[in-house]
């Protein structure tokens, strides 16, 4: 399976995904972390984080995929929301918000 | 060293800006970036405007570009 075959798999199969440096525990970049924080802001707990310094083919592999060359990188539903800035914003206009909680009915199974 | 006026211009190059400004110390910059271009995007789709116009300087250069993306209208709201 190819890089972009299996953060395909990761993103479609999951509700929640964030792209991130380093873990939710024990996040690696400010960037990273601000995205973490929000998500807890939310109640979102179930979500999978994928750690790309843990593995440099998804780190660029995941650039192509969302068109989007930075980390974090925040999918919900199989689409890319956006990174830091965009993640950021929308829970300041209570978007994300929404959004979360559309999926939040589906997100009864624990990360694969 | 990668200074936010080069910053600024690879963005003006690539995008017609009414407003540009970049601020930032050599590792994380910040951009506010006013475009008629971003007329009815997703913010998402405006950073990718200013991402692709920023092409493979952000994979070489730029660590973290944080930035705000308005068209005309909402700057001046």
């Amino acid at each position: 399976m190819s890089v972009q075959e299996k953060i395909h798999q990761t993103v479609t199969g999951n509700p929640v995904v964030l792209y991130m440096k380093g873990t939710p525990q024990f996040p690696q970049c400010g960037f990273s972390a601000t995205v973490v924080q929000i998500m807890k802001l939310c109640g979102v707990q179930n979500y999978v984080s994928v750690n790309v310094l843990a593995d440099p083919e998804v780190r660029e592999g995941i650039k192509q995929y969302g068109n989007w060359p930075t980390i974090p990188q925040l999918y919900v539903s199989g689409d890319l929301v956006g990174g830091c800035d965009i993640v950021r914003e929308m829970f300041q206009t209570g978007e994300l918000q929404k959004l979360l909680e559309q999926v939040s009915t589906a997100t009864s199974s624990p990360p694969a | 060293m990668v200074t936010p006026g080069s910053i600024e211009a690879s963005i003006r190059a690539g995008i017609a800006c009414e407003y540009c400004e970049v601020s930032g110390d050599g590792q994380h910059f910040e951009a506010i970036i006013v475009s008629a271009q971003f007329r009815g995007l997703t913010r998402l789709k405006q950073h990718q405007l200013v991402f692709a116009a920023l092409g493979d300087r952000m994979r070489s250069e730029i660590h973290a570009l944080s930035m705000r993306t308005l068209a005309p209208e909402e700057w001046s709201a």
